[in-house]
């Protein structure tokens, strides 16, 4: 690998290949021995042209290109896009199924959750709470594959409604599996707050001020450890979240350890809210006449996803294909963040101020740019085809 | 059988080379699969290390532009070299060192510290930047725990009052345990070996999650063989050294099997319990607590001894 | 703050049973609703396309051999779908569901991936139809 020397600093690259996320960003950060100086990031190694896509296909086929937008929080996609979809229809969806549908987003958020636990863990070097947390996780996939049928795109919704419904079976199994979960969340909050080594890689490690990750406009956990009160939930609740209403969690101190703390807290109110829906669950249809072609207008939906708000914009043209959806993920709201609080910082503690906003990469196809000799430079689409050509001639 | 002859026996067959090697994989073997049985996973199966090592043997190694060609092939030979030649000087497998001298415990000690040394270096001559700062990182760490190591060898060594491995280990072995009375220099010894080791929660020179392999990024094949089977046999000298000190002598094959083994369940649940440690709160570590509180307690070794009280 | 709070998880972990399924020496059932291969009854089917025109990923074609007698054979791409079950929801006359036990579908090849569904005599009409005009081309 060649020096890359500006003057006298000294940059270390990370990526395209991240070695501890095992996903495609680019960083680089300028560093003085240990400490960071400076830090650059360039996303969008995975665009994937899915807004685009998604322009060429019906509404229905939609659903499930969008839900694979990103593979952890797939369920809240197609819910977000499926109640837009509804709402430019004009169509109520039955209380059962809005109740199942958040239903599956909260057990998808523990999923989540800990699944981030664990990639903390491992970054922080933690291998043992790594495991221990995918372990536990693993629960709530075996549950969400019982319930959806899929383990991973989990494809319960359907344009107005759910496919697939909660029978005793499965509430007592979900029952049962939220208590060992709780016990085990307990454990892991303690050991968040009261785990020296641990504590050691996250107080004080990557505070961020409340006005700073205002201005920042950070989202999800990252905003609310840093004691902003943002959730969408509470916000604007959608689904059935007004009969089930989340509380929200918030932390002051803005590091590393708040956000630790933030997440485990809300995985408790995943348990209180699961449990609220299993036993209060409103009888009914799972389904509801659709449109195919919906008609013309424009909406926009926001859900609370596992990292924070997720946007959709949908434009209709009365046919049953979209006119334009435009999807904007949490994850490229927060990462402005990290470039904001790594300086300073030791270089071992980058990949966890990373994590720390627990980015999704897949999420971040946004668009192409080009770092030429004049900075950054946007291309379209003809631009883009043109480029392509020549580069591979 | 002539002398030579059963010099060059023990150098390459047993209880050096072959048998030390050998030993390294199964220690390495038994170390990962407790630390998967902590961690509630499988782990891996019996004959893992030596797979990986074959599996090594037989890719292409690499040899990275802008290097030193030389150093970087000849470095890992140095290494596991090092590490073997200081088997030599250590009662392995309950049976006497093969060679001893006065003096050899310094010398065993400073052979066992060229595999980091040749780590270093070898992450130092590469171009890579992950490489050099896993350098940077191995040699600040050699530097903060050798002396807190060292220091804690010497506890029981002063109590034997002799500075011969061999002496020192009938010393240990007529005597009650030693980890009793030196209870900080057991431990001092037993961590220091970890962070010798690079094993977690001391792995922050080749912290895969920041600087991918640290110091050895750029090796493949062969030259990474070597250096990880070094790393292995260290781990049985090691284990070897503070059994044979602290837990009372390895006079025969089973008590070293029992004591050595002991020794590495201890490890292998102590890397599974700690998030690592950066860089700079190992070094503070060490320094702050570890090389005090050994210096301490040889100062109290010392004025008993020098009062004639018995220990 | 404390040091070492795992002790007791990781004392009782060592004489558990590791939680890894040694898959494929073990197996476990997949669920009742797993989403496995998708199977058709041409017995119920009116032929209306919905399925097809709803499968995101082109997975399922209704190729008509005669439309007043009801005569439809199915080509099914495993490797195509997505397994969504779009296609089990869209039928009105559930003529299509998805087997929890036909999992386990990867190959080495392409071809078992493909799979036609219909009356047996249909079936082998239409592949002997297809293998007719394929020999046809080769020839001309
Ligand atoms: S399951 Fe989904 S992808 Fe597969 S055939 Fe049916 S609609 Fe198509
Ligand atoms: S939707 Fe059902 S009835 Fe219609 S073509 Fe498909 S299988 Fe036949």
């Amino acid at each position: 690998m060649p020096e890359t020397k500006h003057g006298d600093k000294f940059i270390v690259p990370i990526g395209p290949q991240h070695p501890a996320l095992k996903e495609p960003g680019h960083f680089e950060f300028t560093v003085d021995g240990e400490t960071v100086t400076g830090a650059s990031v360039r996303l969008g190694f995975v665009h994937r042209g899915i807004e685009k896509a998604a322009e060429e296909r019906t509404y229905i086929q939609d659903l499930y290109l969008l839900e694979r937008i990103c593979g952890i929080c797939s369920h809240v996609h197609a819910m977000a896009f499926a109640l837009g979809v509804e709402k430019l229809a004009g169509v109520t969806v039955p209380e059962r199924a809005q109740a199942i549908r958040v239903l599956v987003a909260e057990m998808e958020r523990i999923h989540s959750h800990l699944l981030w636990l664990g990639v903390a863990a491992h970054e922080a070097g933690f291998d043992t709470l790594f495991m221990y947390a995918w372990r536990d996780r693993e629960k709530v996939m075996d549950l969400l594959e019982q319930l959806c049928g899929n383990r991973v795109n989990y494809s319960i919704n359907v344009l107005g409604g759910v496919k697939e419904d909660v029978n005793d079976v499965i509430r007592d199994g979900i029952l049962s599996a939220m208590d060992y979960l709780e016990t085990r969340t307990v454990l892991y909050l303690k050991l968040v707050t009261t785990e020296r080594t641990l504590i050691g890689r996250t107080r004080g490690i990557g505070i961020m001020e409340k006005q700073t990750a205002a201005r920042l406009g950070t989202v999800g956990p990252t905003a609310r450890a840093s004691g902003l009160e943002r959730d969408i939930r509470l916000e604007a609740p959608y689904a059935a979240y007004l009969q089930y209403p989340a509380r929200i969690v918030t932390e002051q101190t803005g590091d590393l350890e708040a956000r630790f703390i933030v997440r485990v807290k809300e995985l408790y109110e995943s348990f209180r809210l699961i449990r609220g829906i299993l036993s209060t669950l409103p009888g009914g249809e799972l389904t509801t006449k659709m449109p195919r072609r919906i008609p013309e207008g424009e909406t926009i939906s926001r859900v609370e996803a596992p990292r924070g708000e997720l946007f959709y914009y949908i434009k209709s043209n009365g046919s049953d294909k979209p006119d334009r959806v435009k999807v904007r993920t949490p994850s490229i709201n927060n990462f402005a963040s990290v470039m904001a609080t790594a300086v300073g910082h030791k270089l071992a503690d980058i990949p966890m101020i990373l994590s720390g906003i627990d980015p999704c990469f897949s999420c971040n196809d946004r668009m192409v740019s080009i770092r030429g000799s004049e900075g950054q430079q946007a291309v379209d689409w003809e631009e883009l085809r043109l480029y392509g050509i020549e580069y591979y001639r | 059988m002539s002398e030579n002859m059963k010099s060059i026996l023990s150098l390459l067959i047993f209880p050096g080379g072959l048998a030390v090697m050998a030993a390294g994989m199964i220690y390495e073997y038994i170390d990962r699969k407790l630390v998967a049985r902590f961690q509630n996973r499988v782990g891996p199966r019996w004959f893992q290390p030596l797979a990986d090592f074959i599996k090594l043997l037989a890719k292409e190694e690499v040899i990275p532009e802008g290097i030193h060609p030389v150093l970087f092939q000849w470095l890992p030979v140095v290494a596991i070299a090092g590490a073997l030649t200081s088997a030599l000087y250590v009662p392995m497998f309950g049976v006497e060192p093969a060679f001893h001298f006065t003096g050899d415990l310094v010398v065993t000690i400073y052979l066992l510290s060229i595999l980091t040394l040749c780590t270093g270096l070898a992450g130092a001559n590469v171009a890579n930047r992950f490489s050099i700062i896993g350098a940077t990182r191995t040699l600040t760490q050699l530097f903060s725990y050798e002396a807190p190591f060292l220091l804690a060898l010497f506890g029981p060594a002063i109590a034997a009052g002799s500075w011969d491995i061999a002496v020192i280990e009938q010393y240990a072995t007529s005597h009650p345990w030693l980890m009793v009375f030196q209870p900080i220099g057991f431990l001092v010894a037993l961590i220091g070996l970890m962070g010798k080791l690079e094993l977690p929660p001391f792995d922050a020179p080749e912290a895969e999650t920041e600087i991918v392999s640290g110091a050895l990024t750029e090796y493949s094949g062969r030259g990474y063989a070597l250096f990880r089977l070094g790393r292995s046999v260290e781990l049985v000298i090691g284990l070897t050294l503070v059994a044979a000190f602290y837990l009372g002598g390895v006079a025969n094959p089973l008590l070293f099997l029992a004591k050595t083994l002991g020794l590495l369940l201890i490890i292998a649940a102590l890397q599974s319990l700690f998030a690592r440690l950066r860089i700079d709160q190992t070094v503070g570590l060490w320094w702050r607590s570890g090389a005090v509180l050994v210096l301490l307690q040889l100062l109290v070794l010392i004025a008993l001894k020098y009062f004639g009280v018995a220990i | 703050m404390k040091i070492g709070s795992l002790i007791g998880d990781i004392l009782k972990s060592f004489f558990k049973k590791p939680a890894t399924i040694l898959y494929p020496v073990e197996r476990i059932h997949a669920p009742e609703r797993y989403r496995g291969q998708l199977f058709w009854e041409p017995e119920k089917c009116s032929g209306c396309q919905l399925c097809v025109k709803d499968c995101p990923s082109n997975a399922i074609e209704l190729i008509v051999l005669d439309k007043v007698n009801k005569r439809f054979v199915m080509r099914y791409d495993k490797d195509k779908c997505t397994y969504c079950a779009q296609c089990v929801a869209s039928c009105r006359f559930a003529c299509l569901n998805m087997n929890s036990d036909q999992w386990e579908l990867a190959s080495l090849r392409k071809e078992p991936f493909t799979v036609y569904y219909g009356k047996d005599e249909d079936v082998s009409f239409l592949l002997a139809e297809r293998a007719a005009t394929s020999h046809l081309h080769s020839t001309e």
